[in-house]
């Protein structure tokens, strides 16, 4: 998000949360969530795929909710007016076509209307067709997750994204030689996959009550959090929406409050730091181990800032429309050890993986009974870590860094099992130089973890390791 | 209710379908969109606005301005004929290229840009 789109969300948010009470407020986010989810998708250089690819996540959403909710739903009153709202939103966004004579809403001119309805038959067929055998086949919400984890896989892995674009260029009647693994980009939908993925697995083990489609659809693509998350959970969100709430001026302020710190830390820190952060350019060029230490410290909290600003931004705008958005960071360079540093960044997604990877993995490791418990331990925290990894990015520094993290954090459990029992001690001394070793030592890990997560390529890392250390 | 619903959808489907193949100004603002894109160097819209035939040379033009500042001058567009299913297009006016200080014209008027029209969309397809 820009700033024009960061301040037409906050007027945007401001007017809902002044002027709007009850069902009238839940309608108007979610004729915003829509909008947002065309109008902040990046222009892509093949020809109205930034208006495909927002309405193929709204579609995803569609079919989610047919499936996991019950049979003839959708002919509620409020359900129907919630498709009405969608389609009709969708078709608006299409209309300006025909009427400005420059796209305003989708960054390239949208397409024919008359596509756009084949479009709408197709969706209704294939989601009629998945909520049929819904009903009569258990394994249709694991093909919908399937589904979802093959997407992300087509978007995460270069060479996949690469041949996607030349499929797509094929079927488009394109060059194939300009192909790019960049050419699809697809706003948000790490995020939308994963509040889809929370609420289908829910639904399978019957954990998540029924929600409406607008209360689902406004959850699922909500315009703070679309494009960086938290990633909240839909009964939590769908409780904030039913709250009967009133923007009042202690509201406004704090909200404000949040907004202004996101912004200076977004665009004035983060956006400073860039110009100095570790970047594939910079590995190369640097020559000293000072600099390369100035260098990676800069990316460190410029990678920090940037993310946790924009989460703050996103918190504030919810909070003007009357959604208490989870927090995402708590501090977390200042935590005494790996563990308390999982456990306060990038929080919401760590939570995910713990519960839908983290703890069936365990579960079904336990099984092995001829595994002794470290070797548990260590494959439960590899795995888990490779995933978060393997989420930013399927590259072979992405997994390193996972595999990094993930070793740290069974070392830091093993010395702290040993550690207990040999430094326990009431000495105030030797306990604040013991924290404030470890919030070094973690910080100092974490952000040697970094080098393989801001470059490309291992062997660059192996060389930006190598200068770090003198060589 | 509902069939007066339908017909509606259907009615209003087939006026938008038949109004957006009647701009006759479309190959114009065609080829305007185009240079736009070109002076600000949007190497994502650019190839949303030209045919398959013509991305690669429409791309190799504007890597040629990488180097440079651009903007349009003075720029004014008209439909000159046709070719076939090609609209012919002619521009009068100058893009300007600025390198440190210095202005280099690049004079639009000895080109004609070839449009056709491609899936209800006219696109950019050459210049002769």
């Amino acid at each position: 998000m820009g700033l024009t789109q960061i301040s037409a969300s906050i007027l945007a948010a401001l007017l809902v949360g002044a002027l709007t009470r009850g069902a009238p407020r839940t309608y108007l986010l979610l004729v915003l969530s829509v909008l947002a989810v065309y109008w902040f998708q990046p222009a892509i250089p093949l020809r109205s795929f930034d208006f495909w690819i927002p309405s193929l996540s709204i579609a995803l959403a569609l079919l989610t909710w047919f499936v996991t909710s019950q049979a003839g739903a959708w002919r509620s009153r409020q359900n129907l007016m919630g498709l009405f709202v969608i389609a009709g939103v969708v078709t608006l966004i299409d209309l300006t076509r025909y009427i400005f004579p420059d796209p305003f809403i989708t960054t390239t001119t949208p397409p024919r209307f008359i596509i756009v309805l084949g479009f709408f038959a197709l969706t209704v067929i294939a989601v009629s067709a998945v909520t049929i055998f819904s009903r009569r086949l258990a394994l249709t919400l694991s093909f919908v997750i399937l589904l979802l984890l093959g997407i992300l896989l087509l978007l995460k892995s270069p060479i996949l994204s690469y041949q996607l674009s030349v499929f797509l260029r094929t079927l488009t009647n394109r060059p194939t030689d300009t192909a790019s693994a960049l050419d699809v980009r697809w706003l948000g939908f790490s995020y939308i996959a994963f509040r889809l993925i929370h609420i289908l697995r829910d639904n399978q083990l019957g954990r998540l009550p029924e929600l409406s489609l607008p209360e689902f659809a406004t959850y699922v693509v909500f315009f703070p959090s679309l494009s960086a998350g938290p990633i909240d959970r839909a009964e939590r969100f769908s409780g904030d929406l039913k709250k009967n709430f009133a923007l009042t001026q202690d509201e406004t302020l704090s909200a404000g409050q949040r907004i202004v710190i996101g912004l200076f830390k977004k665009f004035v820190i983060a956006d400073i730091l860039a110009l100095i952060a570790l970047n594939d350019a910079l590995a190369v060029q640097v020559r000293t181990t000072g600099w390369m230490w100035i260098h990676l410290y800069a990316y460190a909290f410029q990678i920090y800032f940037d993310f946790s600003g924009y989460t703050d931004i996103a918190i504030g705008i919810a909070q003007l429309v009357g959604i208490k958005l989870p927090e995402n960071f708590a501090s977390p360079y200042t935590k005494p050890n790996l563990t308390q540093f999982w456990n306060s960044w990038h929080i919401t997604l760590t939570q995910w993986i713990r519960a839908y990877f983290f703890n069936p993995f365990n579960r079904w490791i336990r099984g092995y009974k001829s595994l002794p418990a470290w070797a548990m331990l260590l494959l439960g925290q590899l795995a888990t870590m490779s995933l978060i990894g393997l989420w930013h990015g399927i590259t072979v520094n992405f997994i390193l860094w996972g595999a990094w993290h993930g070793l740290g954090l069974f070392l830091q459990n093993r010395w702290s099992d040993f550690s207990m029992r040999r430094f326990n001690t009431n000495n105030a001394r030797l306990q604040s130089a013991l924290q404030v070793g470890g919030i070094l030592l973690t910080f100092h890990f974490v952000a040697l973890g970094w080098v393989f997560f801001a470059l490309g390529e291992p062997s660059l890392s192996w060389h930006v390791f190598l200068r770090l250390f003198g060589s | 209710m509902r069939k007066i619903v339908f017909l509606v959808v259907i009615a209003l489907s087939l006026a938008l379908a038949s109004c957006g193949s009647s701009d006759t100004d479309a190959p114009v603002k065609a080829v305007e969109k185009y240079l736009n894109a070109l002076v600000a160097k949007d190497a994502d819209r650019l190839p949303t606005l030209v045919c398959g035939e013509w991305e690669e040379d429409a791309l190799i033009e504007l890597d040629s301005l990488q180097a440079v500042s651009a903007r349009l001058e003075n720029v004014s567009c008209s439909q000159t004929g046709t070719d076939g299913d090609t609209a012919l297009v002619h521009c009068t006016g100058n893009i300007v290229l600025t390198y440190d200080t210095e202005d280099q014209n690049i004079d639009l008027s000895v080109v004609t840009y070839q449009v056709i029209e491609e899936g209800g969309d006219w696109l950019v397809c050459g210049k002769r």
